[in-house]
């Protein structure tokens, strides 16, 4: 079997102090409020009702978690995604997988066998929300991404498929000839195959290969017992079915956003489960919202601004996600700038994914300190030439201020971009900006006086 | 249609609750018990959701 896993990580995490082991008995209702407390990672490894199982949680709900999962310093993710993507090893197909040791099919197969917690106050059922995903079509071929499924019924769950992605276009594709689209789940994966099925690749990129170069070595893949399609052999559980061809009329939701809104209820399609296969003793992964999927989508969004900034011809030196835009809806960047590559750097900037704000600076501000940033902006921003804001670009539904509520079932929202170049103007000497020292600092120090 | 699952369909045909609500009514219930039960009135179509995302079930 391959060296990194699901459960290579979780020593991983257990070596470093970063993972705490409850051995007391837990109801499905308590799993999500315990592990929101723990400042570990956290794996419950007594569920009530559910001997055998164990649940892990909010492996990836610090910066420096996912450092760990890199196997670099914190600093460095985005710099490494970057790096490591640029080399994807494809995937190999393996016939004995962990992820079969079970197996239940047809009338056999209950969800209500899996220890589905209930995560959030609002949320309209029990979901399952740290997922990898896989679909395929005919003429794009497999794709992987991160969707959450509700509870509906001991083979039906909803699907959040409402924002633009790779999958609802394939389930589009099936929609318009009647047919269901077969899609595989696979529950408790390695963190960096979640990075890679999250990222935001164009539609004929491998993610599986993706997959291969974060880790450094070919994902192992096996084909699922009833579909067409191929799952991560090392997973801990995986759902096999199919999107019934219904469109967006189930509801679905709430569920507690990444966005940290509690969100609102739905219309999507229907997973219908085939089968269900996992481990002997099992470990259910709850990832944990909306910090774990904050992480998560940090240093994809990161990479996706450092890969737009050099293809603008513009050269970055830093770059990050802040934590309030949920890791994905803003980026804040230093370059090194020529005469113009200030406003080349925000438009490049505001064409990643949903990012709508965009700040951009010199190298000699720290970007990930506020104060600085607060000040590159009031001393080097005119609004009226250094702001750029555009319009109509796509947007996703958890914003509440894109109205989704005005559009119809499966109807997609836009919004509005804003990108602040913070870069010294051009024809303003850098010497204006010379920063205020006290006399003598360097070799005066206070200790000796006191 | 299970004892508990007919419980429920009476509660929400009466007035209109979040899912936690019919959880916290429910908590001497095994989870899994619960989770069937609520799968049994998702299986007949009847829940319906109001516009805060509660759910109901209309009195035909």
């Amino acid at each position: 079997m391959a060296d990194i896993g699901f459960r290579s990580f979780l020593d991983d995490l257990d070596k470093a102090g970063e993972l705490k082991r409850i051995t007391k008995p837990v109801d499905c209702r308590q799993l999500s409020a315990l592990g929101e407390q723990a400042d570990q990672a956290t794996i419950f490894e007594n569920i009530e009702g559910y001997p055998g199982w164990k649940v892990a949680t909010a492996l990836v709900s610090t910066r420096k978690r996912l450092g760990i999962a890199m196997g670099c310093t914190e600093s460095r993710i985005a710099f490494e995604f970057e790096e490591k993507s640029s080399k994807p090893i494809d995937p190999v197909i393996v016939n004995n997988a962990p992820c079969q040791e079970v197996v239940m099919e047809g009338d056999d197969v209950d969800l209500t066998s899996i220890p589905l917690p209930l995560m959030h106050l609002y949320d309209g059922g029990p979901y399952i929300s740290g997922t990898f995903a896989v679909s395929q079509d005919p003429d794009h071929g497999s794709n992987v991404g991160c969707y959450r499924l509700m509870y509906r019924t001991p083979n039906e769950t909803g699907i959040d498929l409402v924002s633009p992605s790779d999958m609802r276009f394939y389930y589009q594709r099936a929609l318009d000839k009647g047919e269901p689209l077969p899609i595989a789940i696979a529950v408790g994966v390695h963190p960096l195959d979640m990075l890679a099925a999250s990222y935001k690749a164009p539609i004929d990129t491998n993610e599986l290969a993706l997959a291969g170069g974060l880790r450094g070595e070919a994902l192992e893949m096996v084909k699922c017992k009833t579909l067409d399609l191929e799952v991560p052999a090392d997973a801990e559980i995986v759902l096999e079915g199919e999107l019934l061809p219904i469109g967006w009329t189930a509801d679905e939701g709430p569920f507690g956003e990444f966005s940290q809104i509690s969100g609102d209820v739905k219309w999507n399609p229907i997973f219908r489960i085939k089968c269900i296969t996992h481990r002997k003793n099992p470990i259910f992964y709850m990832l944990q919202m909306p910090w774990e999927n904050d992480w998560l989508s940090a240093p994809v969004t990161e990479a996706a601004g450092l890969q737009a900034l050099r293809v603008a011809s513009v050269q970055p030196v830093d770059i990050r996600a802040p934590v309030g835009s949920c890791g994905y809806w803003a980026l804040i960047a230093s370059i090194k700038k020529r005469p113009g590559e200030g406003k080349n750097a925000v438009t490049a900037l505001l064409s990643v994914a949903e990012v709508k704000y965009v700040v951009v600076t010199d190298d000699d501000i720290n970007i990930h300190d506020p104060d600085e940033l607060d000040w590159a902006i009031a001393f080097r921003v005119q609004a009226d030439e250094d702001a750029i804001i555009l319009k109509g670009a796509r947007a996703k539904h958890i914003d509440p201020s894109v109205k989704s509520w005005e559009l119809g079932k499966g109807g997609l929202p836009t919004t509005a971009k804003i990108g602040i170049d913070a870069t010294i103007p051009e024809g303003v000497p850098p010497i204006l900006y010379r920063r205020i020292k006290n006399y003598g600092r360097d070799r005066i120090k206070l200790e000796d006086f006191e | 249609m299970s004892p508990l699952a007919t419980k429920i369909k009476t509660s929400l045909e009466s007035e209109a609750q979040q899912f936690h609500d019919v959880v916290d009514e429910h908590m001497d219930v095994p989870w899994q018990e619960f989770l069937r039960a609520w799968g049994e009135l998702r299986a007949i179509d009847i829940l319906q959701r109001d516009d805060e995302g509660a759910y109901f079930i209309e009195v035909s």
